[in-house]
């Protein structure tokens, strides 16, 4: 029997992200049934813990914890003040309702013993192409029409994956392809829901823009659109920006003379008819007046440099600038505008724009007073952001509470959405992650993800690796020259 | 004028006036008796032993006993039932294969429209695109679709955004174009994209989807602006596609959306609430995934083109769950049975639907209903939902899908009953017109009154 467990990692991509957004449902579910393949030729069972057919064989059970929920003795990081040592966590409704080394555990209670384990708030992603069916619309070099909230997706194996790294809140953002990409959603992986579960109710509005290489398409041999160049993209900005300007002059002029129109008793002329509805300018005009967040793709320094300059002759503020990877030859001007960064740990090199990186750049901008994330544009590296995240103590000298602020309360600062997670605190929403070890150490795993104050991923009901050999090992052994028979 | 007497079975007589005419005796379209078969009328229950009588094209007369006016044609359809004529909401018939298609030479030009050249054609993106004006059903077609029992289909492309509108098309050898029932039936929308422009992703789709509405609503003000007072009034650009839209967000049209999977449905309703669209999703083949939004939107049409299982939202959880390994085949029957019960699942939550072939060819279409009836849909249901309910999701409930005294003259002549595996087609009537499926005995002569071979028509 040949265990062929690398495919794990083929697997991860099923439902991911993809350069184009045109994947097409056929390469999607070729992948997806790699997958099942994989299980299926990995381990062949003699006993399996549940016996097929008696679940309905397209949904989960619906995650549960029951109202009131107790997690202890647990070292708790909140991210905001410090690590408690052997704190006590309660869960009313979802929410955190009291933390601390001395909290009572009111009769009726679900306790999860937590003696042993370190919780961290549930991670954020800052930077996703996860759960969407499409990720570019790559054909004009301004959508800031398109809506990642439109292509939701709910099932894929990935999502699942991400939250047995402890993921609980993504920005799934449109892809780079051009200058002004699409607006982003902000979702919980409440893996196994309908898709309309998972949009983070009330979080604030976004979308994605992007510089360099993608949006030249340098890497076309037949470039189809304009702009072509650094200067080029510029000023595709600033007609773009000058537009939405003109719109809401337009959409005031008509505002006034509708408002003289309805207050006059004897109508003179036809009623003002309304200017054409632009959902492309819409969604610039919303950026104009502070609305909309901007997560701004880029890697080199002048170019950051410029999107600053852009920003302020329009006068709005960026909300990061995502890869950055130069970022910390320019730290003091992203802090003086407010600027967040969302970068890699120590993943560059891959284009030439990408070239001029240092796994230090996350603790550099830090220490310049930059509100700087940890993301992973992956559906890989959302399994492991905690690593990544260590990754800044190990190279740039960050400490425990900075670096684990980079994937959970900064990202949650960056995205608008602080009240509500980020941090082990009450009032906020029990999005929790429990490791068996300290985040940072190379041994630690999740044990269970949080979210909302229900189970989404329990290790010790998951089928996990160690299961599947467990269950390889229950099955009788069958030698070659039996099964040739 | 004549007057007949039409009574079911010892209860309540109707009277119904009828012009009598000269009719022509014509061998294709004349005017019929069907005498002593089962009527099953879907609507107003069945008559064991009963006449149907047919002229121009209509239904004339139905009842247990119906006094056969002189001039009609009599066949006898002694242990034959007749239904109405089935009627598929998902075909292509007689649809040019690639009308003029081909991708822009220069994509920029097509994008910025510089120099965009105006007589390429967007197949998927026309929504002014008129079916009815591009038909040429081949006889073939209409024959394989016809002999399975469907007396008219819904026409309209199979793919893109905004697809043109519908032509419901009665399945007759001569000129069926002619004779199309009702066009436009609806807008036909969906979620492809078209090659070679924008929008070149489902991103891009379903912004140009809301895009559109918001400027047919526009649009729909400045016309009406304009025809109250064009005095002193700019008028609107003159645009086929974007006037298309108007009537359906006047809520005039239907919008047939085709959505499939649990998330399309779920975003057809979310486009049908947000432009108050009557929305008609077509598909649905998830629908028991989303009941739900199902409700909120006009009957659905549900067909039967049967997904893989791996390709079914939801499938990717089984990897989220401790399951026997070599579960697989396991799995996907219990999945296959659930798609095949879709129809079945959706009755049971009182979602009312028509069924459709979904471009199954026709002998798939009618043994995939009946695996939708072995997994649990009343077979009755089905037949109202292939007829009554497929006419009303059309909006032509007052001439289709029921046997009924005025409608047309659309019936279904079966050798046993419909929908089972024994049952064969004996005969189709599209408008009046006689086709036989299973060929009628040679001999013509009339026999004895009262022993007529079943099928064989006594002229009289």
């Amino acid at each position: 029997m040949n265990l062929n467990y690398l495919r794990t990692s083929a697997c991860s991509g099923a439902s991911g992200r993809n350069a184009t957004g045109l994947v097409s449902r056929a390469s999607r579910l070729s992948a997806a049934i790699g997958c099942a393949v994989f299980v299926a030729i990995g381990a062949l069972p003699a006993q399996a813990s549940q016996a097929s057919g008696t679940l309905d064989p397209l949904s989960l059970p619906a995650p549960t914890a029951g109202t009131l929920v107790a997690i202890t003795n647990a070292t708790i990081m909140t991210a905001s003040h410090g690590t408690i040592e052997r704190g006590t966590i309660l869960i009313r409704d979802g929410r955190i309702a009291e933390v601390g080394a001395n909290v009572q555990v009111p009769p009726g209670a679900r306790v999860i013993d937590g003696t042993g384990k370190f919780i961290t708030p549930g991670i954020i992603d800052a930077h996703s192409h996860t759960a969407a069916e499409a990720i570019n619309e790559g054909t004009q070099s301004v959508t800031s029409e398109v809506r990642i909230e439109d292509v939701l997706r709910q099932d894929g194996i990935s999502l699942y994956r991400q939250l047995a790294g402890g993921t609980t809140t993504i920005n799934i953002l449109h892809g780079s392809a051009n200058a002004i990409g699409g607006q982003n959603a902000v979702v919980k992986l409440r893996f196994g829901l309908p898709v309309d579960s998972l949009r983070f109710a009330g979080a604030p509005l976004g979308i994605k823009f992007a510089l360099g290489e993608n949006v030249r398409q340098t890497s076309r041999s037949n470039p189809s659109r304009y702009p072509r160049s650094r200067m080029g993209v510029e000023d595709l900005l600033r007609d773009a920006f000058t537009s939405a300007r003109e719109y809401r002059a337009r959409w005031k002029e008509y505002d006034g003379a509708k408002a003289v129109w309805d207050r006059a008793k004897r109508k003179s002329g036809p009623e003002p008819v309304p200017p054409r509805k632009d959902l492309e300018l819409d969604a610039l005009v919303e950026v104009l007046e502070g609305k909309r967040l901007v997560h701004w793709h880029s890697y080199r320094a002048d170019e950051i440099l410029m999107a600053l300059g852009i920003a302020k002759e329009f006068g709005f503020r960026i909300a990061t600038m995502q890869h950055a990877l130069e970022g910390y030859k320019v730290a003091d001007e992203l802090a003086a505008a407010g600027t967040g960064a969302s970068t890699f740990a120590d993943f560059w090199g891959y284009k030439m724009e990408a070239w001029d990186a240092i796994p230090q750049n996350a603790a550099l901008m830090a220490e310049r007073g930059v509100l700087v994330t940890i993301n992973s544009d992956s559906d890989e590296r959302a399994r492991r952001l905690y690593q990544e995240a260590a990754k800044t103590m190990r190279f740039g000298g960050a400490s425990e509470e900075s670096a684990l602020r980079m994937i959970t309360l900064n990202a949650a600062l960056q995205l608008g959405i602080d009240k509500r997670v980020g941090s082990i605190d009450v009032g906020k929403d029990a999005d929790l992650a429990i490791f068996n070890a300290h985040p940072f150490s190379p041994g630690a795993r999740v044990e269970m993800t949080l979210i909302d104050g229900r189970v989404f991923f329990d290790r010790s009901t998951a089928p996990t690796l160690e299961w599947l050999i467990e269950q390889q090992k229950k099955k009788p052994r069958v030698t070659s020259e039996e099964g040739a028979r | 004028m004549g007057h007949y007497w039409i009574s079911r079975g010892g209860g309540t007589a109707l009277a119904i006036a009828v012009t009598l005419a000269a009719p022509p005796l014509n061998a294709q379209s004349g005017s019929w008796a069907l005498v002593n078969a089962r009527i099953e009328t879907v609507t107003r229950g069945a008559i064991d032993r009963g006449t149907v009588v047919i002229r121009d094209g209509l239904i004339e007369a139905v009842g247990a006993s119906v006094n056969l006016p002189p001039d009609v044609r009599v066949v006898d359809y002694s242990g034959r039932t007749i239904y109405p004529g089935l009627i598929d909401l998902t075909s292509t018939i007689g649809l040019p294969a690639s009308p003029a298609a081909r991708p822009p030479a220069n994509m920029e030009a097509a994008i910025f429209g510089a120099s965009a050249d105006t007589s390429i054609r967007n197949v998927g993106l026309e929504p002014g695109r008129t079916i009815a004006n591009e038909l040429r059903p081949a006889a073939a077609d209409v024959r394989s679709a016809r002999d399975v029992g469907i007396a008219v289909a819904l026409v309209a492309p199979g793919r893109g955004l905004f697809r043109g509108l519908s032509a419901l098309v009665p399945l007759r050898d001569d000129a069926a174009t002619h004779w199309i029932v009702k066009s436009p039936v609806a807008l036909h929308v969906g979620y492809q994209t078209v090659q070679g422009r924008y929008p070149g992703s489902l991103l891009g789709v379903i912004a140009y989807q809301r895009q559109s509405f918001f400027d047919a609503q526009r649009h729909a003000t400045l016309l009406d602006q304009y025809r109250t007072n064009p005095r002193g009034m700019p008028r609107a650009s003159y645009d086929a596609d974007l006037d298309a839209l108007v009537p359906v967000v006047r809520g005039q049209l239907p919008a047939f959306i085709a959505a499939g999977n649990e998330n399309e449905i779920r975003r057809a309703a979310a486009l049908a609430r947000e432009f108050n669209l009557k929305a008609t999703v077509v598909g649905a083949v998830e629908g028991f995934r989303a009941i739900d939004a199902l409700k909120t939107m006009r009957i659905p049409v549900v067909t039967v083109d049967y997904p893989e299982p791996a390709s079914v939202t939801g499938w990717a959880y089984r990897n989220a769950a401790r399951h026997d390994l070599d579960d697989s085949t396991t799995r996907a029957a219990a999945v296959t049975k659930m798609l095949e019960g879709n129809a079945a699942t959706l009755n049971s939550a009182g979602v009312k639907f028509a069924l459709a072939s979904g471009g199954v060819r026709p002998a798939d279409f009618i043994a995939n209903v009946r695996k939708a009836i072995a997994a649990g849909l009343p077979r009755q249901v089905a037949l109202e939902a292939l007829t009554i309910r497929a006419a009303e999701a059309a909006g032509v409930e007052q001439q289709l899908g029921s046997i009924e005294v005025g409608k047309i003259a659309n019936l279904l002549v079966m050798d046993g009953e419909v929908l089972t595996d024994s049952a064969r087609v004996s005969a189709v009537f599209v408008d009046g017109q006689r086709y036989d499926v299973i060929p009628a005995p040679a001999t013509q002569q009339s026999p004895a009154r009262g022993e007529r071979r079943p099928g064989v028509e006594d002229k009289r």
